[in-house]
């Protein structure tokens, strides 16, 4: 942001210039002569009586928070910006000032300076990029879009700030609009192979599977990019590649096979295609080389579920959590496992124990909160207000863990407590838009609350979401993988 | 740093993969089934239960068995969903007869393969009187419907078929015609009929004809086992779908009065309903505006309830109404439906059952053709070992409270051999109402006829030794009839009734009954079709408890409401429409 802060400190000069010419023509000329010619000491020295004559005039203060500012005086300099602002609020030297200083300090007090500023520049594309990072900043993507949208050319040869707001198109579900923000990138450092893999990385979001396979193009055309190769194969399956798929995966083992992550891909992508037997073939490689890496053991336990050999996924599912304690996805499929077996005592015993040693982990406690659902807890009794407090407690801790809002929703819909069974619906399905129990939730407690004016659309995209599932798990089945070949139809 | 999509989505967008949905990715079969965990089971309540049931079909003469595609293997689905069943009183003497559909064989059909009428000779057994009748026929025959469409007085017959499906018109001498052709129901090609109903859709005193379809079936392109992914259960090869495979689509047929039906699919609303796994057909007034609606099970696909829009048209409205879907809006396979009322407070609740490893459905219906599942709240969900088919509401020890049974059997008899957990054969399943909003699931203490493992599939209620008590017959896949004979014991009072529409159907379908007992009032309906496609005894059976009369509401299906007061329990009444009691058909008491 260094080349916004110097726009904007020319600015400001420019700015008190004027306005000290219009309050007192002599001793302004004085004071913004000395700033102009960079004397700020002078400057001061001249403010320091002028302001003692006219301590009201906010003109005066703002000139000093400039002078100050320029000589690195920073808490000073926004104490004079301040009394500029106690004096006349719309002073706008004194907003811009201090809201520069503010947002060098990444403080989100110069939120409502800048917002105040907008007011009466709405035009001013620094003011709206300043707050657009800022906005960032505080984790408020809807606004930093907001006013991402327009700061115009602003961004453009600003790699860090395009980063951000792409991160926030994808925390909107929005992938589609954060890809040209990369391309943007991606076009002034085209040899950025980083880049590149992120903008193939965000098109794979955004269903571009097309494009992100001719980003990658430069990448694969070397064959030796495991990453790229990795990518390749995620976009070849979204464009019904399958074959393709398979081969690119294979690939990037070869070419990396120290990469743990390439042996999980591999089983993900069998277990789509209920190629069960061949992604554990190709996991157990992965074993051999790597014993200790737990997302191996994890990813094997989750094929042995699929065949039913729960013995086998408990082992793998216990070696992965003994491996490493600290993630909480083994304990959560041991539980899931468990529920498979409809052990749900032993998978709520499992869960708890390990709450035990981490209690404020959320997928503990939405996993807590599940089973207890599913034991068939009602509500007025003590495991139904036990799931209740876990639920709560799990998007507290874990507020972009949708699952667990959607838990928490349909606890609500049980309690009768409708309203709120809406508001967690909506949280989940803001999280996952496909979430075709939240949408029937949602649907049941605005029901249930009497507002019927949303349903019909509700009972159109749960239609919708049903009749995509749908197209989605006839592709899934229309190949099967197949052991030493690529696949098969 | 490692770039992958993973790891993007999980650092930039805070996102997290949670196993659950990796594993309910790859969990994906022929056939929807929530894989659910079932529900902890109550303490037993310890309450006597007396009714107690044998299976005494050998003795009543049902030795032959329902042949039903391959015994050891199925290599196609059609093989494997089976058929109903009818109790029909086909020459109303009073005692009910048998009418048991049957399916043939892939190769050749065994010369056992045909439907079968069975005479009630009045002392426990049955005659086999299928050739005198005229209703020999070969075929995959699915579902029965039974309505008298020509408002004669005798109780005819739809069959649906993967093929044609028939219509037999009762001729009133023991004899059947087959008047497909000259009813304009035959269609000229093969689909997979399956539910059926008789319903007075427009209240105009003839019987009209709902018929659900299965799936579009193609015998010579359809898949082998193994050959998809929708052909595999946990791993091993069976037969296919209904997953991967297109939905049926179902049919309304107005009848003319005249002997014909006429096709009004698509003017009635019908034919813009999503297509479906259609199963079980079950038409009531849910919502107790006088009119008929249509609820059809689906397999694997949202179950639909077509709401009556009085004009002759249908909005269907199961997801909004609550009965499509699961709890949490996922489909089920949906097979038989049972339709009776619970608690007992006036209202038609549904129950619906489902594939092993879920569990079936209980609805309660608030009076307004709204449901809430209740199947968690009231323990149905004790259960998910099955595959669940025929079922019903029948208070079969007469306390007046309706329990539940369900008839289960699997529909893949090479799973057993690699996963002994999942029995080709299985017992049923009978759930006692506790009276408190809950059920107790019974077994072998409900009598040994519970306990006996068959593939079952669809079943009929009624009371064919006329002993004041409930009944069951049960089709079981290549295997002879279970009929489970209820020796109940104890003094708890009952009453049946009859109905008999004049300005309404003959058969009063569609009509609606509450009868009031004991502070108590339970409403129940009289269908052409529930459980799993099968007709059930056409006399309605309310165990009474400790009440020694009632008041009797009924609801034609013309729109007259007749209430009738002060009816002396444990006899059969039956009931005229505009005239009150008259006298009954044959038997009337035990």
């Amino acid at each position: 942001m260094r080349l916004l802060q110097k726009t904007l400190t020319l600015l400001l000069l420019a700015a008190l210039l004027h306005c000290a010419a219009a309050q007192n023509r002599d001793r302004a000329q004085s004071i913004a002569a000395a700033l102009n010619a960079g004397d700020y000491a002078e400057a001061l020295e001249l403010l320091r009586p002028a302001l003692q004559a006219s301590p009201g005039d906010a003109r005066l203060w703002a000139m000093q928070g400039a002078a100050q500012a320029a000589l690195g005086e920073k808490s000073q300099a926004l104490a004079s910006y301040r009394s500029a602002l106690k004096i006349a609020p719309d002073n706008l030297p004194a907003l811009q000032g201090a809201a520069q200083i503010e947002f060098d300090a990444a403080n989100p007090d110069a939120i409502p300076l800048l917002e105040r500023l907008l007011k009466l520049r709405p035009q001013d594309e620094i003011g709206q990029g300043m707050l657009a990072v800022l906005e960032y900043q505080q984790g408020n993507c809807p606004a930093a879009v907001d006013h991402f949208e327009k700061t115009g050319s602003l961004f453009d040869s600003k790699p860090d700030a395009l980063h951000a707001i792409a991160t926030c198109f994808v925390r909107l579900h929005r992938p589609d609009q954060a890809v040209p923000l990369l391309e943007r990138v991606l076009g002034q450092s085209p040899g950025d192979e980083h880049e590149r893999r992120l903008l193939a990385s965000l098109q794979l979001m955004a269903h571009q599977p097309q494009d992100a396979l001719a980003t990658l193009a430069p990448l694969l055309s070397t064959g030796q990019s495991p990453g790229a190769l990795e990518l390749a194969s995620a976009a070849y399956e979204d464009a019904h590649q399958t074959e393709k798929a398979v081969d690119a995966l294979r690939q990037a083992i070869v070419l990396d096979p120290d990469q743990v992550q390439l042996y999980v891909d591999f089983a993900a992508l069998a277990s789509a295609h209920q190629s069960f037997e061949v992604g554990m073939n190709v996991v157990d490689d992965g074993i051999e080389l790597h014993p200790n890496a737990a997302p191996l053991y994890f990813a094997r336990g989750v094929l042995h579920v699929q065949l039913a050999q729960y013995d086998s996924a408990q082992s793998d599912f216990e070696t992965a959590y003994r491996l490493d304690p600290n993630q909480s996805l083994s304990t959560a499929a041991l539980g899931l496992a468990d529920v498979q077996q409809n052990h749900l005592d032993r998978a709520l015993a499992t869960v708890e124990e390990r709450l035990a040693r981490k209690p404020n982990d959320p997928i503990l406690l939405y996993l807590q909160a599940d089973i207890l659902l599913r034991q068939g807890a009602e509500p007025g009794t003590p495991d139904f207000e036990k799931a209740m407090h876990s639920a709560q407690r799990a998007v507290s801790l874990g507020p972009g863990l949708g699952p667990a809002h959607a838990v928490l929703a349909k606890l609500y819909l049980q309690a009768g407590s409708y309203p709120r069974a809406v508001a967690e619906s909506k949280r989940a399905l803001e999280i996952d838009p496909t979430d075709q129990s939240s949408v029937y939730h949602l649907i049941q407690a605005l029901k249930k609350s009497g507002e019927t004016s949303q349903i019909p659309e509700l009972l159109q995209r749960l239609a919708q979401l049903r009749q995509a599932a749908d197209v989605k798990e006839r592709e899934q089945y229309r190949f099967r993988l197949v052991d030493g070949s690529n696949s098969a139809p | 740093m490692k770039i992958t999509r993973r790891s993007f989505v999980s650092s930039a967008a805070g996102a997290l993969l949670l196993p659950s949905e990796w594993l309910a990715a790859a969990q994906q079969q022929g056939v929807a089934s929530r894989g659910v965990a079932p529900q902890a089971r109550p303490p037993a309540s310890g309450r006597p239960f007396n009714a107690h049931f044998a299976n005494v079909a050998q003795q009543a003469g049902l030795r032959i068995p329902t042949i039903y595609g391959g015994i050891d293997a199925k290599k196609y689905i059609l093989e494997a969903n089976g058929c109903g069943c009818a109790f029909i009183d086909y020459d109303n003497d009073g005692w009910i007869d048998i009418f048991l559909l049957c399916g043939t064989r892939l190769d050749s059909a065994p010369p056992e393969a045909t439907n079968r009428l069975y005479r009630n000779n009045r002392d426990g057994t049955f005659t086999d009187v299928t050739d005198k009748a005229g209703l020999h026929a070969v075929g995959w025959a699915n579902g029965v419907c039974v309505g008298d469409y020509n408002n004669d007085g005798f109780e005819d017959i739809f069959c649906t078929y993967y093929g044609e499906n028939r219509l037999y018109r009762n001729n009133g001498n023991g004899t059947f015609t087959d008047v497909t052709r000259e009813a304009g129901l035959l269609r000229g090609e093969t689909r997979w009929g399956a539910g059926c109903s008789f319903v007075d859709y427009n209240r105009d005193g003839h019987l009209d004809l709902f018929v659900s379809n299965y799936i579009r079936f193609d015998l010579a392109r359809a898949p082998v086992p193994g050959q998809a992914s929708t052909c595999n259960w946990k791993g091993i090869p069976v037969n296919c779908g209904p997953r991967g495979l297109p939905p049926g689509r179902h049919l309304l047929y107005r009848n003319n009065g005249d002997g014909t039906f006429t096709d009004v699919t698509k003017e009635s609303g019908i034919a813009a309903a999503t297509e479906s796994y259609g199963m079980t057909v079950v038409a009531a007034d849910f919502d107790e505006d006088g009119w008929t609606d249509i609820f059809v099970a689906c397999d694997s696909t949202p179950s639909l309830l077509f709401m009556n829009n009085h004009d002759g048209t249908f909005r269907e409205e199961g997801v909004l109404r609550g009965v499509a879907l699961s709890e949490d809006g996922m489909e089920q396979a949906g097979m038989g439906v049972g339709i009776g009322d619970y608690q007992p407070v006036g209202h038609l609740d549904l129950f619906k059952t489902h594939f092993m490893g879920d569990t079936d459905g209980l609805y309660r219906n608030d009076g307004t053709g709204s449901f809430d599942d209740r199947t968690r709240a009231a323990k149905i969900g004790v259960e998910t070992r099955y595959v669940s088919w025929g079922t019903g509401f029948a208070d079969f020890d007469n306390d007046g409270l309706a329990d539940i049974l369900i008839v289960t059997g699997n529909v893949y008899p090479e799973v057993e051999r690699v996963l002994p957990d999942s029995p080709y054969k299985s017992p049923c399943i009978l759930f006692r109402n506790l009276g408190n909003g809950t059920f107790e699931e019974l077994g072998a203490e409900a009598g040994p006829g519970i306990a006996e493992p068959h593939p079952g599939r669809g079943c009929a209620f009624g009371d064919f030794d006329n002993d004041g008590d409930v009944d069951v017959l049960i089709v079981n896949m290549n295997e002879p009839p279970t009929l489970l004979r209820n020796d109940l014991s104890g003094r708890q009072n009952w009453i049946k009734i009859f109905l008999e529409g004049v300005k309404s159907n003959r058969s009063a379908i569609g009509a609606r009954v509450l009868v009031h007992y004991g502070g108590k009032v339970q409403a129940q309906a009289r269908v052409s079709q529930s459980s799993y496609y099968s007709s059930c005894d056409p006399r309605l059976h309310f165990g009474l408890g400790e009440a020694k009369t009632v008041d009797v509401e009924i609801f034609w299906p013309s729109g007259l409401r007749e209430t009738i007061r002060g009816v002396p329990a444990n006899q059969l009444v039956t009931v005229r429409e505009g005239a009150g009691i008259v006298k009954n058909r044959g038997w009337s008491r035990s």
